[in-house]
């Protein structure tokens, strides 16, 4: 067929194809809302932890939202894309490689959960230049020179540098002297190794307290009789208690009441937020987690009254963990970013992000909203969480504590 | 009637270079990914299949290999400050030395033992690098020479050189399968005692198999850490890992070069659109849609995609009429046989048995058995079930070790000697129960006996043709053992036997199961073998068929010689008869 038999030219089509393009452009120049990405785990062994965090960022977007938008950018809306990181390294970075390469429009994201997907998922979003809020607190993270991670927790290092004299004082404040011994049972993921290394390497030392019994388990434990029974023949004055699946929680927890170890006899401190998910409850009777303290990044505090009570009402969850807290948190810190930056594009966020200098950090414990040249939240704290009555609450620092932190006494 | 009339190389060639323009024409650094990806895990199952595939010891445990190699490039580049381009050799070399380590003990282990010590190695390593600290290691960004460390912005290189290794691995597959090592491979997992028998050093060659394995599965593993750029222990020594390369094998086909390239090509990919399209929709889905798409191939073709659709190409092209021809040529062994003329026993002996005993937890199998054979003698042996027939075949090719007694081949005290070391030294042997390599042609069948006195391919496959020459199968040489009849297989696993060129072969029940004129035709062979010279030791139940056959008999009874002497007066003796009929009968033995 010659060309010129068809009466639809195909320069007509041409024309007709470039005016279609060039007009979407146009609507494209002004986005109906500007897109952040939250990589989380939905699926597998951390579906959980990162709903919730969806549930954070949910509701942080609809607060935004309803308050005005991006004002800088003549009110536009937050938006959110949802993408599932699965639960292994490789999917979360395939995961993220997809993000990149198929939401172009994103002008940052939130992730990753666990410490390992977030620095795999960071290798990503580097050489992308799309800039990153992370919970994860580990330090490696930040510490390989890159330039779009943004660690909004204080590290694993800095929280066990910080936890460990708070306990103290803690306890010298109830109790009228010093533990002088202490006990520790470690799993030995990767976030436990992290937080009892320094521990053991000098910070017991430095305050003041002697390692008597030192047990590294690999989940999940079949039995916790011989660890317990090692810490009663020890008898120390403090149990650094460090599970990640909460059956190994409830194994060890119930072994300690059996042997009348329990309900603060010897006073159980745990790192990190699995001794204190709402999960427990269901394996673990309330009264065997009575007095259970644990040192934490984030948790809901003073100040965030109103917003647990709407997180609890809209998701019927019991409580604000950090996967909540922090990213609620983290969208806002992007939102004012976006303010600040005056351009929804990702560099020019990252820029923001790295200059901001946002005050006194409004949902995330301690210090300030900015971040150093590593990408580290400046003085950023922690949170002593103690179970009471079936709830964990923040019992430390005062600032930020909704009860009083009850020292058992022998 | 070869499926692949070209070389086997040309196809694989061909999809390097279809796989090559296609990621070349991709600019979505996501699906170049998951082009690299596949190349992956495709070259990872091969090196499963390399060992598990064509040795049949299924192993759990490869991720051990594959995380040695992740670790050698991630702890290589962030301690010593070495070159990914360095770091992937090295990777394989560790990888080999690990399977040298992990074969030397573990093939002791048979079946599913072996299968389950191999589970344990990576979950063992996996704690071991957890306790060292390596929880998460991630590779550091070179900004200043990025190619000299492996480190490109375009993943196209990736595929590329992903590309290369896979191409590498296959050819080298397939050179493997076609040499002496892989039919060696092949018969260990068809069977490996009749391997053995066969005059194959089996414990060598998975030896050999396991460190060329380990040292694929680690290189590979090495070259993974560069895409993944963060190795963690879970990700590289988990059960997952190794599951993965069990999965696109055998979902693509064992024992294949194509089966692993064919489940990563599709699963893969099919992977990660499910978690991609459902994954934040409906979490978990993914996984179950996965699953249930394994299992339904894994129902309907349950030994892989590859051999179901090769077989279904094969059902479609008719037969050739060479089954017509086949049996013509095959008829006159039978037919001809009587006829054959041999010369009598020497009298020089070649195989001597002195005071053979083995017993088993109490029951003596075989107590204080001598006899001697002579040069093209055929000896019977006979006796009623459980007489200890087989059990001393076993004891003279070295399945088992006499308890007490001597055993000389041709002068030379050959007692306790392995089985690969017998058939060197001239005893070849058959078994009751065939053991054919079914999926093979009946030459590549015999083949496996051949290599052990043919010191190259080319010789070995002569040996081989002779041998198949021999017992009448020529005109069906090229066919596959599945398509034979049951004499036909009796007549190929003689040709394997002879293949070895024996000087003493030793047939267990080769007859059983043949009607009497396929028996007949069998006889004829065996006849004429001896009459060119090979002496024979033969079990046998039937009686009649063996009066005509054998030079002598021996009588087994309860383990012990019960009488040794010549057919006419064995079959005459009171104790024969009461050993095969009982008491009663025995008064009639000279009526």
């Amino acid at each position: 067929m010659a060309e010129s038999d068809n009466p639809i030219s195909r320069r007509t089509l041409l024309a007709g194809a470039t005016l279609g393009l060039a007009s979407w452009r146009l609507w494209a120049a002004q986005p109906a809302e500007i897109k952040v990405g939250l990589l989380v785990p939905l699926s597998g062994l951390y579906a959980r932890p990162g709903n919730v965090m969806r549930h954070g960022a949910e509701m942080a977007i609809d607060h935004i939202n309803a308050q005005g938008g991006v004002k800088a950018l003549g009110g536009v809306r937050l938006g959110l894309s949802v993408i599932d990181c699965g639960d292994t390294t490789e999917k979360a970075k395939n995961a993220a490689q997809r993000m990149v390469a198929q939401q172009t429009d994103l002008v940052a994201a939130i992730g990753a959960y666990l410490s390992s997907f977030t620095l795999a998922v960071t290798e990503v979003t580097e050489r992308a230049s799309l800039p990153l809020l992370t919970l994860s607190y580990a330090d490696s993270i930040t510490d390989r020179g890159f330039k779009y991670v943004f660690q909004t927790s204080a590290t694993a290092q800095a929280q066990a540098e910080q936890a460990l004299p708070e306990i103290m004082k803690l306890a010298q404040a109830a109790t009228g002297k010093r533990p002088q011994t202490v006990a520790i049972i470690t799993d030995n993921t990767g976030a436990s190794i992290a937080s009892v290394k320094p521990m053991r390497e000098r910070l017991l030392a430095a305050n003041g307290l002697k390692l008597v019994v030192d047990e590294t388990f690999t989940p999940p434990l079949a039995d916790a009789t011989s660890l317990v029974q090692k810490v009663r023949s020890a008898r120390p004055d403090l149990l650094f208690f460090l599970p990640t699946v909460i059956s190994d929680a409830k194994l060890v927890l119930e072994k300690m009441n059996e042997f009348g170890l329990g309900q603060g006899r010897i006073p159980t401190v745990s790192f990190g937020i699995a001794i204190a998910e709402p999960d427990m409850l269901q394996t673990v009777a309330p009264e065997f987690l009575q007095g259970v303290l644990t040192c934490v990044a984030n948790w809901g505090f003073k100040g965030h009254e109103a917003l647990i009570a709407e997180f609890k009402s809209r998701y019927k969850e019991p409580w604000m963990t950090q996967n909540a807290i922090s990213t609620y948190g983290d969208m806002w810190v992007i939102k004012n970013a976006l303010e600040a930056a005056g351009k929804a594009d990702r560099a020019s966020v990252a820029t923001a992000l790295r200059t901001m200098n946002g005050g006194p950090s409004k949902y995330y414990p301690g210090g300030e909203v900015r971040f150093d040249a590593k990408g580290r939240r400046v003085g950023a704290g922690m949170t002593v969480v103690q179970w009471q009555s079936g709830i964990p609450v923040t019992v430390m620092p005062p600032q930020l504590a909704m009860a009083q932190p009850v020292w058992p006494k022998k | 009637m070869k499926l692949f009339t070209l070389k086997p190389s040309v196809p694989v060639l061909l999809f390097a270079a279809v796989f090559a323009a296609v990621s070349l024409s991709i600019t979505n650094s996501y699906y170049q990914l998951m082009m690299t990806l596949v190349l992956v895990w495709a070259v990872f199952g091969l090196s499963w299949n390399l060992l598990s595939g064509y040795t049949g010891l299924i192993s759990f445990g490869h991720a051990a290999f594959f995380g040695i190699g992740a670790y050698t490039t991630v702890l290589g580049q962030i301690y010593f400050d070495i070159t990914p381009w360095l770091l992937i050799p090295m990777g394989a070399l560790f990888g080999g030395l690990a399977g040298l380590l992990v074969g030397f003990p573990t093939f002791r282990l048979q079946g599913h033992y072996f299968a389950l010590a191999m589970l344990a190695y990576p979950l063992a390593i996996l704690y071991v690098f957890e306790w060292l600290g390596f929880q998460e290691v991630s590779l550091p960004i070179k900004r200043e020479s990025p190619i000299a460390y492996m480190q490109f912005a375009d993943g196209r290189v990736y595929t590329l050189l992903a590309l290369v290794l896979l191409v590498g691995t296959a050819l080298l597959t397939q050179y493997i399968e076609r040499s002496r090592f892989g039919r060696a491979l092949l018969a260990i997992k068809q069977n490996a005692a009749a391997a053995e028998a066969a005059g194959i050093n089996t414990f060598a060659w998975k030896l050999r198999a396991i460190t060329l394995s380990g040292a694929i599965a680690s290189g590979i593993g090495a070259f993974y850490a560069i895409v993944l750029l963060v190795v963690t222990p879970q990700s590289v020594f988990g059960m997952l890992v190794s599951a993965q390369a069990l999965t696109v094998a055998m979902f693509g086909g064992i024992g294949t070069v194509w089966g692993p390239i064919i489940g990563a090509v599709i699963l893969i990919p099919l992977a990660e659109v499910l978690q991609a399209g459902l994954g934040s929709r409906l979490p978990g889905i993914q996984g179950v849609i996965f699953g249930l798409a394994i299992i339904a191939v894994v129902l309907i073709a349950p030994e892989g995609l590859f051999w179901k659709i090769r077989d279904v190409v094969r059902k479609r092209r008719p037969h050739a009429p060479v089954v017509v021809e086949a049996a013509e040529t095959a008829g006159p062994v039978g037919a001809a046989a009587p006829a054959f003329e041999r010369t009598p026993a020497t009298g020089e002996v070649i195989l001597e048995v002195r005071g053979l005993s083995r017993s088993f937890s109490g029951l003596n199998a075989v107590q204080e058995v001598s006899f001697q054979l002579q040069r093209n003698a055929i000896l019977g042996i006979i006796g009623p079930n459980g007489a200890g027939k087989t059990t001393l075949f076993n004891l003279l090719n070295g399945f088992l070790r006499p308890d007490a007694g001597t055993v000389w081949l041709d002068g030379r005290d050959m007692t306790g000697r392995k089985p690969h070391e017998l058939c060197e030294a001239g005893i070849g042997r058959t078994f009751q129960v065939m053991r054919p390599f079914l999926r093979m042609s009946v030459a590549d069948n015999v083949i496996v006996g051949a290599f052990v006195r043919a010191k190259t391919d080319q010789e070995a496959r002569q040996h081989a043709a002779a041998a198949i020459e021999r017992v009448g199968l020529a005109a069906i040489a090229d066919r596959l053992a599945a398509e034979l009849t049951t004499k036909e297989l009796r007549l190929m696993e003689l040709a394997r036997a002879l293949a070895s060129q024996p000087k003493v072969l030793l047939l267990d029940e080769t007859l059983a199961g043949l009607g009497s004129q396929e028996a007949e035709e069998v006889v004829g062979v065996i006849r004429r073998l001896a009459a060119e010279g090979v002496t024979i030791a033969i079990i046998e139940h039937t009686m009649q068929t063996m009066v005509k056959l054998v030079d002598r008999f021996l009588v087994l009874d309860h383990g012990a010689v019960l009488v040794e002497g010549l057919p006419e007066s064995v079959t005459r003796d009171p104790r024969v008869i009461e050993a095969y009929l009982g008491k009663k009968w025995a008064g009639h033995a000279d009526h």
